[in-house]
């Protein structure tokens, strides 16, 4: 283990450096001891029936439970918690699993623990995940063929022409605004849309819906509303109401409901997740004190507070199915030298000094700094909401603006005000305070910075970046020895002497060593995430749309409170294998081949985990956090 | 949400059973009248669009049902309407009594904040069954009633040939349209730094 070695030694040279820095057990030995175990267990198998169509693990006897969703597709799953070092002494909390339950109720979820070494000998197996087996089922596994479709087309289930219309959804071609708007709960094309969301009024006016006129859909909106109070009316709420393949997940937040319903195959969790971020959305442009308005008067009518922030909405929606950050509750930052971001801080700090209660510089959703006054912290949901309503609005690209903002996190009930300046067409300042007449001073300080930014070049350096893009699966080093602390700049770190001909070209096309496809690297204690370039061969909007359902689902199933949290997961489909590797101070979520080996996908995660350690100067925010949890 | 202004009106239609609640509403929405009686279960939802005064209004219709089993759903469904209207039959002298009932009932459930200038709509239906011969409610009572609580403005109709129905809807808008004309304006908090005890939330549970 000689990556475990090389790890543990890094962080033994350098006392100096911070807990994140600090080495876990390498994956490959929890996984290494899981095995044994699991093999001295003798039962592969080892699941059982439950009346209600519930497979699941025996939680009991095993030493080990893992549970994963599992559809039609396969599943290994690798519990390693008990080979947890001893050494890290945080009792509880992330790396606890909780023993007892089981999630029993939920129909049509296969819950099973098999291991990937015996499944792989004996192709045969019934759960097998070997390449045999996969193979062999490939053409019965239907249920992964519909959910594959299911990405695909997120928008209409047959009709041809939206499912096109769909591809084209991507990140890049996303045409901001809402659509289909002659639509309402009668149209046969409004029925068959795969994701619904709405926002109605406790007495059952409606507020937003994603497709359609909200006032033609005003009986729908009532009918919701019913449905709602008559739970209530029980003393019940109601949550989640399944219905063949759709899914109807509600969210009452006061005299506020939201309701999703999709047929996407998303988990609840996921859904509601989005849910509370359309209602944080809605906070960040009214703040909550839209409450005391229906309580003075229960017809009230917010869409007028709300007009002209469709976009806001439907572009927050949109990144439900491209951005990491509306799962991961962290934030992403543009890769830059150390330097220039230092740069950046320091002139930012210098006028948050002076009474800007946030001083934030971004990039499109990628944050270049940040600075908060003493003890003001900023939730990175808050960050995703907020650059969402600025970058989803376009009278802020036309000229500064002052406008009043809430942060749902930091504090609910009442306004901030935001001067927002986009500096060139993708990067945009924004200045937070307090109070409502500092418009004046916020520009005078906008143009101490702008003037700071070109004097230092960062603004040349943030364009630089853009171009050159982030982490590539393919520029893996591939060599273990520690490295030196000063790793080139991400922009020129294709090292040939690093990365030997063979490797690189044997996957030339097909991402990076060992088959992967692709990363996401979240940091704990930043509250930041780094994620590889998209490359072949997830290349297409439509492959970049699954791959990001998978990690969802894949995250989610990793904190499930009922079975979870875990430690390790290795899961292999038809699609990909995706490995998850959770310690106190990062999660790894990779994507590889689905033919990649077990052992070799392993090995290329510590290398990953190595790799972001060596230029973490470069992709994260470090330092002066204002990020305190 | 288009830059035009529109308004949302939500009207909740009441009555004893059989009055003919749905009838009325299937003949201003649709245009349709049934002499098939089918109880309502529940509620039903429909949707019109309404000009007035060169302002376009939704009219969101609640019609409820009028059997006392469902009367449970009270609080939920009257909460936040803009008008009710009570329906009788002008052939059922119960019906008619019953309107005291159901406006109180409504009061109640719904406790606007100026319950004494809520805007009701009384509807006296079925005029139209044996040429008249049959009622029993005179039109001098019922307006007799509806004077008694404010000068309630009344309406007698007929569902089944659409008789006077648009112009009690016509009636209904504009009343509910009267009582929502109280906008303030928006003005929340501004976070005061200084006093500000921020309620910090505990951070993503995951």
């Amino acid at each position: 283990m000689s990556s475990s070695d090389s790890s543990l030694s890094i962080s033994s040279e350098d006392p100096s450096d911070r807990n994140h820095d600090l080495n876990p057990k390498s994956i490959e030995d929890q996984l290494a001891s899981t095995s044994l175990v699991e093999i001295d267990a003798q039962e592969p198998e080892d699941h059982r029936e439950i009346q209600n169509g519930v497979d699941y693990a025996s939680a009991g006897e095993g030493s080990h439970h893992q549970e994963i969703e599992n559809n039609d597709e396969e599943v290994i799953v690798d519990a390693a918690q008990e080979e947890l070092p001893s050494n890290f002494g945080v009792p509880g909390g992330l790396v606890e699993v909780e023993e007892a339950s089981m999630g029993l109720g939920r129909g049509g979820v296969v819950w099973m623990r098999t291991n990937s070494e015996l499944e792989v000998d004996r192709p045969s197996s019934p759960s097998s995940s070997g390449y045999a087996g996969e193979r062999g089922s490939s053409g019965a596994s239907s249920g992964g063929v519909s959910g594959t479709d299911e990405v695909v087309e997120d928008e209409i289930q047959e009709d041809r022409n939206d499912a096109v219309d769909d591809v084209l959804d991507s990140q890049a071609s996303w045409v901001p605004g809402k659509r289909h708007v002659d639509e309402d709960d009668a149209s046969i094309s409004w029925r068959k849309r795969k994701k619904h969301f709405f926002i109605l009024s406790h007495s059952g006016k409606p507020i937003y819906s994603r497709y359609g006129d909200e006032h033609k859909l005003a009986g729908f909106s009532a009918t919701l509303q019913a449905i709602i109070s008559f739970v209530e009316n029980g003393g019940d709420r109601v949550k989640l109401v399944r219905a063949g393949k759709h899914q109807v997940v509600f969210l009452v937040k006061g005299p506020i409901y939201s309701v999703c319903i999709s047929c996407t195959e998303e988990p609840f969790e996921s859904l509601r997740g989005q849910l509370e971020l359309i209602y944080g959305q809605m906070i960040l442009i009214l703040t909550k004190s839209v409450n005391r308005c229906f309580e003075k008067n229960p017809k009230f009518d917010m869409t007028p507070l709300l007009g002209g922030t469709d976009v806001v909405f439907s572009s927050l929606i949109h990144s439900f199915s491209w951005n990491p950050a509306t799962f991961l509750h962290a934030y992403t930052c543009l890769p830059l030298a150390y330097g220039t971001r230092q740069a950046a801080g320091a002139i930012l700090q210098d006028v948050a000094d002076s009474g800007v209660l946030f001083a934030i510089l971004m990039c499109k959703h990628k944050v270049i700094s940040l600075v908060g006054a003493q003890k003001a912290s900023l939730h990175p949901d808050d960050m995703l909401l907020l650059a969402n309503f600025v970058m989803s609005s376009e009278s802020f690209r036309t000229s500064e603006s002052f406008s009043p903002i809430c942060l749902p996190r930091y504090n609910p009930m009442a306004f901030l005000y935001a001067y927002v300046h986009y500096l060139d067409v993708d990067t945009y300042l924004m200045l937070l305070t307090t109070s409502s007449d500092a418009f004046y001073h916020l520009k005078d300080c906008r143009i101490r910075i702008e003037m700071v930014l070109l004097k230092s070049n960062v603004l040349s350096e943030v364009q630089r970046s853009m171009v050159d893009g982030g982490m590539r699966v393919e520029d893996l080093p591939v060599d273990l020895l520690p490295r030196s602390r000063t790793f080139p700049h991400l922009g020129q770190h294709k090292l040939p002497t690093d990365s030997p001909d063979r490797f690189r070209e044997s996957y030339a096309g097909v991402g990076g060593p060992a088959g992967l496809w692709h990363f996401i690297y979240r940091s704990i204690f930043l509250d930041q995430y780094v994620s590889s370039e998209f490359s072949a061969p997830i290349s297409t909007p439509k492959q970049q749309k699954r791959l990001y359902r998978a990690y969802q689902k894949f995250y989610t199933s990793m904190h499930d409170r009922g079975i979870g949290p875990h430690k390790t997961q290795f899961r292999r489909d038809e699609n990909y294998v995706l490995l998850c590797w959770v310690t106190q101070d990062f999660e790894l979520y990779a994507a590889f081949d689905p033919l990649a080996d077990k052992a070799l996908a392993i090995k290329t995660c510590n290398r990953v985990c190595q790799w972001v350690k060596d230029v973490e100067n470069e992709i994260f925010l470090l330092g002066a956090s204002p990020f305190s949890w | 949400m288009p830059s035009r202004r529109r308004t949302l009106l939500k009207v909740i239609i009441l009555g004893d059973s059989g009055v003919g609640k749905t009838s009325l509403m299937n003949q201003y929405v649709n245009k349709k009248f049934s002499n098939q009686y089918k109880a309502t279960i529940g509620a039903d939802f429909l949707t019109k669009e309404v000009q007035f005064e060169d302002r376009l209004f939704t009219l969101q219709i609640w019609d409820t049902a009028g059997q006392e089993r469902f009367q449970s759903l009270g609080v939920a469904f009257y909460r936040g309407a803009d008008c009710c209207v009570l329906v009788y039959d002008v052939n059922s002298m119960k019906s008619f009594d019953n309107l005291n009932n159901w406006r109180e009932e409504f009061l109640i459930q719904a406790s606007p904040s100026d319950p004494e200038n809520f805007p009701f709509v009384v509807i006296g239906n079925k005029i139209d069954v044996d040429g008249g011969n049959s009622r029993v409610v005179s039109e001098k009572k019922a307006r007799a009633w509806c004077a008694s609580k404010g000068n309630i403005p009344y309406f007698e109709t007929s569902a089944k040939e659409g008789v006077n129905v648009e112009e009690a809807f016509q009636c209904i808008a504009k009343n509910a349209l009267k009582s929502g004309e109280e906008d303030e304006i928006y003005l929340p908090d501004t976070i005061d730094v200084a006093t500000n005890s921020q309620p910090r939330s505990s951070g993503c549970e995951c």
